[in-house]
């Protein structure tokens, strides 16, 4: 079911919508599985709460709920942006959706960002299913052609990748009726500078707070893996060419004109206008970092003076000078 | 299983390595439990005690939705809610949301234009299955630091008589992005009268000249409180796949080209700075008193 996407569209993709999903489908699991300890409440607590599970949520150990909601953004041309996310109500024994639900929020979310319209829609669990062709079918009276995006929140520890698809919907024929089926696209992910500093300080749940010392560390130890991980990707492309000259792997040669298109690159930082701008930045961080040293400098002075006030100014006032320096 | 296989085998995993690693019991914190925070609204502890709240417990969701929506907002202030429940003496807080108002220092109750907004918001979120209730109220202060502003001052005591349990949380966007680490404060404010028997050490910022005066008047009469991060165990999993993705990223940002503006804005403030102070000493040479190093050869002559 699920082929390379033909469409041409590039998909651009914002940690805050995986965050907010994930949030979304670990409630509604937590809602379910309670601990133990509150049993006797679980009968009140699961008749309150409105979740997309058929089973009712009488047993602890289910089948984990799916979750489902829209996913809203911006297209410019043939690249399309995901920014944020919001969850919507369905029913997928009765398949059907919360409209009014689904008005009233977009309705909210616009007067925040008004640029942001409905791209498509989420889901989580393992595969694109046949059933959730109709949910994408109900939701495109408001896009004519939405993404689906799914998260597969089991926890595989052997994981490289993100465990995030996003499918567009295409018209194949198939046996001489025209379906729509799911087809796979790729997606890259972009941030904006606040957003990957707010995920890595939360990654990495960094200390907040505490002296500059421990913070510059912090910051400096994700600058180095940042290196290691590009010297490391390095290093695989290097091994790979060198396998490649030996014979021992078959020669790719769009693989190798990429390789030679990256390389032809580097010399481009070598050029005379390049080094002015960085001596120039150079010399502008050399300087504020001068003058912060300065005024360090004179604040201590100042309090080196006040202690030598204090501590020989007393024997002056009540005659002859003390024998200093 | 094979999923139950695969946790189980990163459970194992998780109680070997580091501490750091929440393990899947600590997703606890996502359940709303509505009977003991009903309880808890009734029995009003923190009404008693003006110190009562010392924590607070952001998820990464919302700190993620707070900066991103603080730095949209350019070099103007914006404005939000959050949402959350109380444990304790902490206040957490799951989810944030921003409001449709435009955030002007000079505007006392921005918050009442909204109020359409907000109820609409939490009613829709219940429905979908979010049960908390509005904790707090974040803004921010782009460029001058995280403290409570006069007009913040009393818009959060107003909120403490009325909204309670309420706090204040104060994001700086543009400086977080220059340092690279995220700048924020909670806060929150005494009642009327209230002297605090001690005095709290907090950590020294530097705050923009024309911005002083009114955070030397109001600085006494809030307290910050110690925040801390959290996270579920599958947020962990994203964001350290995510970081296989967005590592680019972080070598290629520079806040030197980012926010060259704001540090030319600083330096400016800073030569301001610099001036008053040594107005402010020439005055003192002149004046009766003093301890500066240039009076003791005026007074040795004078003998």
């Amino acid at each position: 079911m699920a082929s390379s996407s033909s469409s041409g569209l590039t998909f651009k993709l914002h940690p805050l919508v995986i965050v907010n999903i994930s949030d979304h489908y670990t409630r509604v699991k937590s809602q379910l599985n309670l601990p133990p300890s509150l049993t006797s409440t679980s009968s009140a607590a699961t008749s309150n709460n409105n979740n997309n599970n058929s089973n009712g949520g009488e047993n602890n150990q289910q089948k984990p709920p799916r979750v489902y909601g829209c996913v809203i953004g911006v297209q410019r041309g043939r690249t399309v942006e995901i920014f944020n996310s919001f969850e919507l109500i369905y029913d997928p024994s009765t398949r059907s959706l919360d409209r009014s639900f689904l008005e009233k929020k977009q309705e909210l979310y616009k007067k925040v960002f008004p640029h942001f319209y409905v791209l498509g829609w989420y889901s989580t669990g393992s595969n694109a299913q046949e059933s959730d062709m109709h949910f994408h079918k109900a939701l495109m009276d408001i896009n004519e052609s939405p993404l689906y995006v799914l998260l597969n929140p089991a926890i595989n520890p052997a994981q490289k990748d993100l465990p995030v698809t996003i499918y567009e919907s295409e018209l194949h024929v198939i046996d001489g009726v025209p379906q729509l089926i799911f087809v796979r696209s790729s997606y890259t992910i972009e941030t904006v500078e606040a957003e990957r500093i707010s995920v890595d300080h939360v990654a990495h749940l960094k200390p907040s707070g505490g002296s500059a010392a421990t913070q510059l560390a912090a910051q400096l130890t994700g600058i180095h893996s940042a290196i290691k991980m590009l010297n490391s990707r390095i290093r695989v492309v290097h091994q790979y060419l060198v396998g490649m000259q030996k014979g021992d792997i078959p020669c790719e040669s769009s693989l190798l004109r990429q390789v030679s298109s990256l390389l032809r690159r580097l010399p481009a930082i070598e050029s005379e206008k390049f080094q002015d701008d960085l001596l120039m930045e150079y010399k502008d961080t050399l300087l504020i970092t001068y003058l912060a040293m300065f005024t360090n400098c004179s604040s201590t002075m100042n309090e080196l003076v006040d202690k030598f006030n204090t501590a020989y100014d007393r024997h002056s006032r009540r005659g002859g000078r003390t024998a200093f320096i | 299983m094979d999923s139950t296989i695969a946790q189980k085998t990163w459970e194992l995993e998780n109680n070997i390595l580091a501490v750091e690693a929440p393990d899947p019991s600590s997703d606890f914190i996502f359940y709303y439990d509505e009977v003991a925070q009903a309880m808890s609204l009734k029995a009003k502890p923190w009404a008693n005690d003006p110190h009562f709240f010392k924590r607070v417990k952001i998820s990464a969701l919302a700190l993620l939705k707070m900066v991103i929506h603080a730095r949209s907002g350019g070099t103007i202030e914006v404005m939000g809610l959050m949402i959350g429940k109380t444990d304790g003496d902490a206040i957490i807080v799951m989810d944030a949301f921003a409001l449709p108002v435009e955030g002007t220092e000079t505007r006392v109750n921005a918050q009442a234009d909204a109020y359409e907004y907000m109820v609409d918001y939490s009613q829709t979120n219940k429905q979908a299955g979010r049960l908390e209730n509005v904790v707090g109220w974040y803004h921010s202060h782009p460029g001058y630091g995280c403290w409570l502003s006069g007009i913040d001052v009393s818009t959060q005591m107003l909120n403490q008589q009325f909204q309670e349990p309420f706090l204040a949380v104060v994001i700086d966007p543009t400086r977080t992005v220059s340092s690279g680490k995220v700048d924020i404060g909670a806060f929150r404010t005494y009642p009327e009268g209230y002297k605090p028997t001690d005095d709290p050490i907090s950590e020294y910022q530097t705050i923009p000249l024309n911005k002083i005066e009114d955070f030397g008047v109001h600085c006494k009469q809030y307290y910050a409180l110690n925040i801390s991060y959290f996270k579920s165990s599958l947020d962990c999993h994203l964001l350290d796949l995510l970081w296989n993705k967005y590592w680019v990223n972080t070598l290629s940002s520079s806040p030197l080209l980012g926010n060259g503006d704001y540090v030319a804005g600083q330096l400016s403030d800073l030569a301001e700075k610099l001036e008053q102070a040594e107005n402010h000493l020439t005055h003192s040479r002149i004046g009766p008193l003093g301890t500066s190093r240039k009076k003791i050869p005026g007074r040795i002559t004078s003998w």
